[in-house]
């Protein structure tokens, strides 16, 4: 299991850190999926899902680096840390079947988190809104292959 | 949520960076730097000596004519070097920030980024500092050509609310122009400015080009004294800025210096509220109300001013405040128990005067911080504009709300006041929004904008008792302050 420590988000830095535990979460998850012996069949999609899911926390620290501005620097009161939280205890022994249940919620989660966000940030956030956007349509089309499963 | 770590619990004793070397004050006289959100020492700062500033005066006189026989080109490059150096170290300037000055973390890594900008800015030194010239136009046969050309030495007096941005609204245009440089860094926020320096011996700059001289008022009135030193530049308060602008003056001196503000947020009846209010917690809490560039006043035209009102006090409660260090934080303490002092002072004063206050910040205490110097966000009603909080800078945050019922009558108000830095109007007619952006007397100027903080290639302006001289920090200004037109007319026989 992989500890994630969600904060509040009141801010553009703590919502991006919200994003940062998402994404080392749904890493773990994906790593520890790829070693399920029952899973083994989708264990090259899992360890893929999870080199992108650590390719997007790089996104988002160079997000929070480069595309902050100051001048528009607002506080956040409209995101409920509650409606995005994600269950990283991996489950033991499942199938592929139950392995991709369990990660298309992760990216459910994630997916509403990005979408919802996007939309707070586009008043706030200016150039971040758009790459939480896309993070968000990317974990949908990564739901759709779970399910797919 | 946890603490993002501090990059060290103590600096020690600063140093002083004179001619490309740590040099150790020989003053003998340090003062503390404390920790505004915990109350810790985190470093001593010397209080350097007169002649300590005049040793490094004469290192960066001894450096300007290798430096300015530098080409531009190359000069960029080195300033390019700077900036991959300072994006590596990006989040521990922001951290020592919060550290020692009390901003939130997103507040910090904002300004470290403008920080940033500047020295982007600077680096297209090659096309910024091109001269001018005219075939035949002094006659037939003579050309004549305006060279634009580095004057020596010069020096920045620092305030604490930016610790790492203000130094860079001036001295990478004064060196990347081909002049050397002395900052005096605020003694209450020097750790950023000297952690930064040990960036720019990094980046190859030579020894003397820019030199850091810790300490108060003697080293900048020997600044202001010395005949080597061609220009100064300042921010700060305004009584302080009109003393740099006339010493500095009568010691034949360029000044650009900076002084306080009060500033008008407008809120017209067709304004977009929601988002207004967003935009305005930003522009009134932001860095705890202490810049220049705060919200301070704001002004509701006609019927809008019930439901704006009740709207941002509830929004203003929503606020975080604590250590800058939690990320979910919005606002931190303000800078020292002086500062403290003098920010409820004022909300006493405005309470006796007849101002209600519905929103007191005056007795906050955040959990874990007792130490710190934390004001709380503050809401004051019934402000009338001759009442001493609608006048003063507060540097703190604290609103104050007026009721008028026309843009006229604020236009009328913002004009009153002896400070002229920024004015913004809430609204979405283009009329409107004409009309103030051009009747406005204020220097910097805002539409749907509250913080109206220019970018690294505008100046940053300011009018009236808010800016005291004719070229400003920032962009082309700043490349013409720290120049001078020479022409060459030229005829060959």
């Amino acid at each position: 299991m992989v500890e994630c420590d969600f904060p509040e988000c009141n801010t553009f830095g703590s919502t991006i850190r919200f994003a940062l535990e998402l994404e080392k979460g749904a890493a773990g998850v994906y790593e520890e999926l790829a070693n399920e012996p029952h899973a083994a069949s989708a264990a090259e999609m899992f360890k893929a899902l999870a080199a992108s899911h650590k390719k997007r926390g790089e996104l988002l620290e160079f997000t929070r680096q480069q595309k902050l501005n100051e001048m528009i620097l607002e506080p956040i009161q409209d995101i409920r840390r509650e409606d995005y939280i994600i269950d990283t205890k991996t489950p033991k022994g499942v199938d592929v079947k139950g392995a991709a249940k369990f990660a298309a919620e992760i990216e459910a989660k994630s997916a509403k988190f990005y979408l919802d966000a996007a939309k707070i940030a586009k008043n706030l956030m200016a150039e971040a809104a758009r790459i939480m956007d896309k993070l968000g349509k990317e974990s949908l089309a990564n739901k759709a292959k779970l399910e797919a499963l | 949520m946890a603490l993002l770590s501090e990059v060290k619990k103590d600096y020690g004793k600063l140093k002083n960076y004179v001619n490309g070397e740590w040099v150790e004050s020989t003053s003998g006289k340090y003062i503390d730097i404390e920790n505004p959100t915990t109350g810790e020492i985190i470093g001593q700062v010397p209080m350097s000596s007169a002649d300590e500033t005049k040793a490094a005066i004469e290192a960066a006189h001894e450096a300007w004519w290798a430096w300015r026989e530098t080409p531009p080109i190359t000069r960029a490059r080195v300033f390019f070097k700077l900036k991959e150096i300072m994006e590596q170290h990006f989040e521990n300037i922001a951290r020592i920030m919060v550290q020692e000055q009390g901003k939130t973390i997103d507040e910090a890594r904002g300004e470290a980024r403008r920080t940033i900008e500047n020295v982007e800015t600077a680096a297209g030194v090659p096309t910024l500092m091109m001269g001018y010239n005219l075939e035949d136009g002094g006659a037939e046969g003579i050309d004549e050509d305006a060279v634009i050309s580095p004057l020596g030495v010069f020096g920045a007096v620092c305030p604490f609310n930016f610790p790492a941005m203000i130094p860079y609204w001036f001295w990478p245009y004064a060196v990347a122009t081909g002049n050397t440089y002395i900052i005096k860094p605020s003694s209450q926020v020097p750790l950023t400015q000297n952690y930064l320096t040990k960036l720019v011996e990094q980046a190859g700059f030579p020894p003397g080009v820019l030199n850091i001289v810790n300490g108060s008022h003697e080293v900048s009135d020997t600044m202001m004294e010395h005949p080597k030193v061609r220009g100064i530049s300042f921010v700060g308060s305004t009584p302080v800025a009109k003393y740099i602008y006339k010493h500095s003056a009568e010691n034949g001196k360029r000044v650009q210096a900076q002084g306080g503000a009060k500033n008008s947020l407008i809120v017209m009846p067709d304004a977009v509220l929601d988002r207004a209010i967003s935009n305005m917690l930003a522009s009134t809490y932001g860095c705890a109300g202490q810049r220049c560039l705060a919200g301070s006043n704001l002004i509701a035209i006609g019927d809008i001013a019930e439901p704006f009102i009740k709207s941002f006090v509830e929004r203003s409660k929503k606020i975080k405040v604590g250590y800058g260090l939690d990320e979910s934080v919005n606002m931190g303490p303000v800078v020292s128990a002086k500062a403290k002092s003098k920010i409820i002072e004022y909300i006493d004063g405005a309470e006796r005067e007849g101002a209600k206050v519905l929103l007191d910040g005056r007795k906050i205490k955040v959990p874990g911080y007792e130490k710190g110097h934390f004001v709380g966000p503050t809401v004051l009603d019934n402000v009338t504009p001759d009442m001493k909080i609608a006048k003063e800078e507060v540097f703190g945050p604290v609103v104050s709300v007026m009721k008028m019922n026309s843009m006229d009558e604020a236009l009328d108000f913002i004009h009153a006041s002896p400070f002229g830095n920024a004015a913004t109007i809430y609204t979405q007619s283009g009329k409107s929004a004409r009309e103030f952006r051009y009747r406005c007397q204020c220097g910097n100027v805002g539409i749907n904008v509250g913080l109206v903080a220019a970018m690294a290639y505008f100046p940053f302006a300011g009018y009236k008792d808010s800016f005291f001289g004719d070229l400003h920090g920032q962009g082309q200004d700043a490349i013409k302050f720290f120049t001078d037109r020479k022409v060459v007319i030229t005829r060959w026989f």
